[in-house]
């Protein structure tokens, strides 16, 4: 197990590198560059010529790549420009806040999401299946903007027991204020996301109810409960841990609706603000971090198949 | 006679599903008493799993159910849930089909073994439960059981899987098996095995057996009692000797004729004309009607449905006119011209076919690096000749490279080794193109008449493209030659703007036969071309292509893995075992002779339709599965199997060479002799 973790990370590395050098050439295709974002709009030729000296932009642009590439895979994604701060330190800065909102919001979309699809898969076509699938369509359709809008408008506004402007607030340090700051962006993103979840897994237990082993399990004599809950349910799950290590992935990414909306100190914000002040160590950094947790939460998901399904073998 | 186990009177299913009612069970009434096995024969649609599904009280809600099914106290077709599912797994044990399906992949097999008996409280969660499934499991033949009841579905083969099903449905001694098409998944020895164990634990335990089948020989070596059935109604019951014997409906009597046999005469097959009705269609009357010799034009058929007459010996059909159904066996008719020709060729002409030491080997692959760490030996040194106008039938079991040797002869896989010459012209591993321009005298028909056409393109279109990717439609005659092929085929002109789905198996399977003959080619390689269609259907095609053979002067090579079917169609056989050809030969020698232990056990596992004959044949039964052609044994791969292997086999691989006295060739370092016993 171990050495197909490290093999397949190797195999990162390739999709890794050619996706750097896009994240990178962004500074080329951006109107402006980093000089002009710098010095403004009345800098003198000379200032131009000696901060693209300073900044290295005026060498070739492999060796300028190179160069790059090597600081960031040593950590050193350079410095903001605008704070002078180091960009992996504003990025680790944001991660827990983003984390923790991330699993918050999965778990509410699981909470909320399984129970619909076991519900609407056991009993296709009935009015609480056309019901809940009404309701996920709800929960995709309702932007997340305006949900967020009703949740501060009823629970900040009209019942003041949450603040309208969360704060992260680490769990460890304070659970129920954790708690009431994380709740409505949680709520927000988890609802969205419930309903992807409850449809995709309302699709791959109506598969799996048809398959043959369901019949014999019903030959057996098993329980309705037992046969969608041992046999149903494993297989069900496979393609569901993608999906949901798929929008965990998004999440951790940043949410930059919803952080925006209730003003939540997330890595999406730290990107909007950055693309706004043409910040580019930043933008790269964002997004190169962004890219790596997607494809760990790749190699993650693929780990997590082989727990549930005992025919993948890695070795 | 003891109480029946089962009594079933008057049933009727009828699926609702769709906004009408599709009848598929149509009044149906049998018993089944213990240590009796009832065979129930019938094509697609004819309502045998669905009977068997309503006896264990597992059909989908859609279904309506009418009449009684008494099973073990029970009435099956009145009981609640809760009562049909501790009656499930009690008192009836189910074997379905696909033992690839039937078991949950991500479960361990000894927990799914014993599952049923802890739901049912008979035993508790646990240590117990895990040494009963492992007793289970040894019972059914399982080796080393206990380390076999951890493992996953996957890791058994098909066999096995299906001797572990036996076990899960025998776990509960329930006092009826209904057993769905058990080996129809299996090759022919693994199905023997499975058929010995299946029968030495119902022995063991006294349990009455309902086998669904359409396969008359599995019913001739195990069935007690046949009910045939046909458009939802058993149309005739007996015991099994009588139904062979003496059939009365001309169904069964049609059935039989139409079945190619191991032990037959040379007789042209007389198929069933027309095809068995979908449940949604069923004919007035006698749903048989449209396709019986007798009753086809008397409106008394096609009006009054016939009732099930029995007389003392329970022997009975449902036919208006029983006395004129004739069930003696038709004149032999002449063999298609063909052989002569062959015949003719054979000492004159030079091949049309020659394969020489062909070898295909796949790579395995792994690491990072994508290294090779094996070699699958697909195909690993087969020799053939195929002369024009002649059949070469090539059988084998799964995954003994039959269908890979087809695909290297047309250039659809490289050979990694050995040379494929066509006409004289040596054809292996030809540029893309010019390989292209060879197929035009070498086509393929594929196995799945289902998905070899594509869906969304009309059937005429299918038939013109092979015209049209040469270059050659208009010069062949465009639409007029597409006409023409249809009618060759047997398939109406009017036919040619439909779409795939529109037409059944045997129809599609014509279609895909006249897209193979669109270019005029010589040679025919036909992968399993009868194996997924019904018995009536399969005699129909048969006959069509010994027709085309005839009229064409077509050679074939006929790849598939029914011996039956290959004894009936073929000139010279040759018989293949992990990517070799163990035995090859005119087929009367080949089947009547067999040298090589192979043959002998493969023909002798084929089950003849002939009850008369169960007591008085012996069978070899091979132990064991086939090996992985990764990992083929050494010297001889079939010695770890074979009866008369020796030291010497382990050590070293027979040549493939001419057996003195016989026209055969083989390899064997110890063939078996005439005198032999096997």
């Amino acid at each position: 197990m171990t050495g197909y973790v490290v093999r397949r990370l190797l195999q990162l590395l390739p999709v890794l590198l050619a996706a750097s050098l896009g994240i990178w050439a962004m500074i080329y295709a951006v109107p402006g560059g980093p000089v002009a974002s710098i010095l403004g709009e009345n800098a003198t030729p000379e200032q131009v010529r000696e901060l693209t000296a300073r900044l290295g932009l005026d060498r070739p642009v492999l060796v300028q790549y190179w160069s790059w590439l090597v600081s960031a895979l040593s950590g050193d994604l350079g410095r903001s420009l605008h704070t002078r701060d180091p960009v992996l330190h504003l990025i680790m800065q944001r991660v827990p806040a983003t984390l923790q909102l991330g699993l918050c919001a999965t778990l509410v979309g699981l909470v909320l999401g399984i129970p619909v699809a076991i519900a609407s898969a056991i009993w296709p076509g009935s009015w609480l299946d056309r019901a809940l699938s009404g309701w996920s369509a709800l929960a995709l359709g309702v932007p997340t903007f305006w949900l967020g809008i009703l949740l501060i408008l009823l629970f900040s506004v009209e019942l003041r027991w949450l603040p309208s402007a969360s704060s992260y607030v680490p769990f460890l340090e304070s659970p129920w204020q954790a708690f009431r700051n994380t709740l409505m962006p949680a709520l927000t993103l988890g609802t969205y996301v419930s309903g992807i979840f409850a449809r995709f897994l309302r699709a791959s237990l109506l598969g799996e109810l048809k398959a043959d082993y369901v019949r014999t399990a019903r030959a057996k004599g098993l329980r309705e409960r037992d046969v969608v809950g041992r046999h149903v349910m494993r297989n069900a799950l496979l393609p569901f841990v993608t999906v949901v290590g798929l929008m965990l992935a998004t999440f951790i990414g940043g949410t930059v609706v919803t952080e925006a909306v209730f003003t939540y100190p997330g890595l999406g914000r730290l990107l909007i603000q950055a693309i706004g002040s043409r910040d580019y160590p930043l933008i790269q950094g964002c997004i190169l971090f962004v890219l790596v947790i997607y494809v760990l939460m790749n190699v993650l998901v693929d780990v997590l198949y082989a727990y549930i399904d005992p025919r993948i073998e890695y070795s | 006679m003891a109480e029946p186990v089962l009594s079933v009177r008057g049933l009727d299913v009828a699926f609702t599903g769709s906004g009408r009612r599709v009848p598929a069970v149509r009044g149906i009434d049998f018993d089944v008493h213990p240590n009796e096995v009832l065979g129930i024969v019938g094509e697609s649609g004819s309502g045998k799993s669905v009977t068997s599904l309503a006896i264990a009280g597992l059909l989908p809600a859609t279904a309506r159910v009418s009449g009684s099914i008494r099973l073990a106290g029970v009435d099956v077709a009145t009981a609640d849930r809760e009562t049909l599912r501790r009656m499930r797994g009690n008192d009836v044990g189910m074997i379905f089909q696909d033992p690839t399906t039937t078991l949950n992949p991500v479960l361990q097999v000894g927990r799914q073994v014993i599952e049923g008996q802890v739901a049912h409280g008979r035993i508790a969660a646990g240590e117990a439960a895990m040494s009963r499934a492992v007793e289970l499991l040894r019972e059914v033949d399982i080796p080393d059981p206990a380390a076999r009841a951890i493992q996953f579905p996957h890791q058994f083969s098909g066999g096995m899987r299906q001797r572990v099903v036996i076990a899960m449905a025998m776990a509960g001694k329930p006092r009826l098996i209904i057993a769905d098409e058990p080996t129809t998944a299996l090759d022919v020895t693994v199905q023997a095995q499975v058929l010995s164990v299946l029968a030495r634990r119902q022995a063991e335990t006294g349990a009455a057996v309902i086998l669904i089948t359409h396969d008359l020989g599995v019913i001739a070596e195990v069935a007690h009692r046949v009910a045939v059935m046909y458009g939802g109604r058993i149309v005739e019951t007996g015991t099994v000797g009588e139904i062979f014997a003496r059939p009365r409906h001309p169904y069964t009597i049609g059935l039989l004729r139409s079945l190619p046999r191991i032990d037959g005469a040379e007789e042209r097959l007389v198929p069933i004309s027309g095809q068995p009705p979908a449940p949604s269609a069923i004919p007035a009357g006698c749903a048989f009607h449209p396709r019986c010799p007798v009753g086809r034009d008397r409106p008394e058929c096609a009006t009054r449905m016939p009732e099930l007459a029995l007389d003392a010996t329970g022997h009975g059909s449902a036919c208006h006119f029983p006395g004129e159904a004739r069930p003696a066996r038709a004149e032999p008719v002449p063999r298609a011209a063909a052989p002569a020709a062959a015949a003719a060729s054979q000492t004159t002409a030079a091949p049309l076919l020659r394969v020489e030491g062909l070898r295909v080997h796949f790579p395995i692959r792994a690491g990072i690096l994508r290294r090779q760490v094996g070699t699958v030996r697909a195909v690993d040194g087969v020799d053939l000749e195929l002369r024009a106008g002649e059949t070469l039938g090539l059988v084998g079991e799964s995954g003994c490279g039959k269908t890979t040797t087809a695909r290297a002869i047309m250039g659809l896989v490289r050979a990694t080794e050995g040379r494929v010459s066509f006409d004289g012209r040596d054809v292996t591993n030809l540029p893309r193109n010019e390989m292209r321009r060879v197929r035009r005298n070498m086509q393929y028909v594929f196995q799945d008449p289902y998905a070899s056409l594509n869906p969304v393109r009309s059937v005429g279109d299918i038939v013109a493209e092979p015209m049209r990717i040469h270059g050659v439609f208009d010069e062949m005659g465009g639409e007029r030659r597409v006409a023409e092929l249809f009618e060759l085929v047997g398939l109406s002109r009017t036919m040619m703007e439909r779409f795939p789905s529109e037409f059944s198996g045997g129809q599609r399977q014509r279609i895909g036969i006249a897209r193979a003959l669109a270019l005029q080619p010589r040679l025919l390689i036909l992968d399993e071309p009868v194996a997924a269609l019904d018995v009536s259907i399969q005699a129909q095609v048969i006959n069509l292509l010994q027709d085309l053979q005839r009229e064409l002067g077509l050679a074939y090579l006929f790849v598939a893995h029914d011996l039956s079917v290959v004894r009936h169609i073929s000139d010279r056989v040759a018989v293949m075992y992990l990517g070799r050809i163990v035995e090859e030969g005119p087929k009367a020698e080949l089947y009547g002779r067999p040298t090589h232990p192979y043959t002998r056990s493969l023909l002798s596992a084929v089950p003849v339709p002939d009850p008369a004959t169960r007591a008085t044949r012996r069978r070899i039964v091979l132990q064991g599965d086939i090996p992985s052609p990764a990992r083929p044994p050494s010297g001889c791969a079939f010695h770890p199997r074979c009866f008369r292997a020796s030291e010497l086999c382990a050590r070293e691989r027979p040549a493939f060479a001419p057996r003195p006295g016989t026209a055969l060739r083989g390899a064997c370092h110890h063939p078996v002799q005439p005198g032999d016993v096997a």
